[in-house]
């Protein structure tokens, strides 16, 4: 039954991580440049999840097999006086859109509390197959 | 000896009946962990048709004298052995197919972990239960 619990937190170690991106789209939103300094629009993440879990080599469980840079169009916005426009006077922002992102935290938060349900009901099984002994 | 106590009334239906919820809680713990998976099939064993080889394995053993050990038959999906058992569980797709591929069913599944709880706590009490009266019986002896 501890396989249980492997399932159950490789599926939490993967949906915090969903959130985790989730946050950073949502921290860099308005982000134009890199770390460098250069005109770089910040491009969504998004992670890919695969059944099977590598941290315990069992075909149970859940992690996230790439995080994707999304090619999606950036969007165009008219500000002229900013150093960064193009000959028309328009700005490339990040492609982040923030109802998808606010929608994804919250289904991966949903997602993370069915796996903690799932935990409890594992740690109960466990205590009650004890008292079987006891 | 030993045998005849541990193999006595309702201990070994308990027993295999505990052993199945056990081992249906993975596979529920595994859909619910692939909500999120792209392309991925919830899988499930049947409940009823394992409720059908234990009840078909109780008339068995109720038919012989003495009672003796209970003697499940395999299925397709449940594989008894003597320490256990093996499932061999199948794709359900019940529900519609989501954009990603994959066949989740939240409600559903949440339930089924509740009710495969209750089922795998009411087996583990009456198996207590039973361990008691057998606790109790060894220490008249003494």
């Amino acid at each position: 039954m501890y396989g249980a619990l492997d399932t159950s937190t490789s599926a939490l170690v993967a949906q915090r991580t969903r959130l985790e991106i989730s946050a950073a789209n949502i921290a860099n939103a308005q982000a134009l440049t890199n770390a460098a300094g250069e005109y770089e629009p910040y491009r969504r993440r998004f992670p890919v999840f695969a059944a099977g879990d590598p941290a315990t080599g069992s075909p149970n469980g859940v992690h996230v097999a790439s995080i994707e840079i999304d090619q999606g169009p950036l969007v165009p916005r008219l500000e002229p006086g900013s150093p960064y426009a193009d000959a028309d006077g328009y700005v490339k922002y990040p492609n982040v859109n923030s109802v998808i992102e606010n929608m994804n935290s919250l289904e991966a938060s949903r997602a993370y509390e069915a796996n903690i349900a799932a935990i409890e009901a594992t740690k109960s099984m466990m205590s009650v197959a004890l008292q079987i002994l006891a | 000896m030993i045998d005849d106590i541990a193999n006595a009334d309702t201990i070994p239906v308990l027993e295999r009946l505990v052993q199945f919820a056990g081992q249906r809680h993975r596979l529920i713990v595994n859909n619910i962990a692939n909500f999120d998976t792209p392309g991925y099939r919830p899988v499930d064993v049947s409940v009823e048709s394992f409720r059908n080889q234990l009840g078909e394995a109780i008339d068995d053993r109720r038919g012989r004298r003495p009672d003796g050990k209970l003697n499940p038959i395999d299925s397709e999906q449940v594989e008894f052995l003597d320490d256990g058992m093996v499932l061999h569980a199948d794709p359900i797709g019940e529900n519609i197919l989501f954009h990603d591929g994959n066949d989740r069913d939240l409600e559903r599944t949440m339930q089924d972990l509740v009710e495969n709880f209750m089922t795998f706590r009411t087996a583990a009490e009456l198996l207590r239960s039973r361990m008691d009266i057998i606790n109790s019986a060894i220490a008249e002896r003494i």
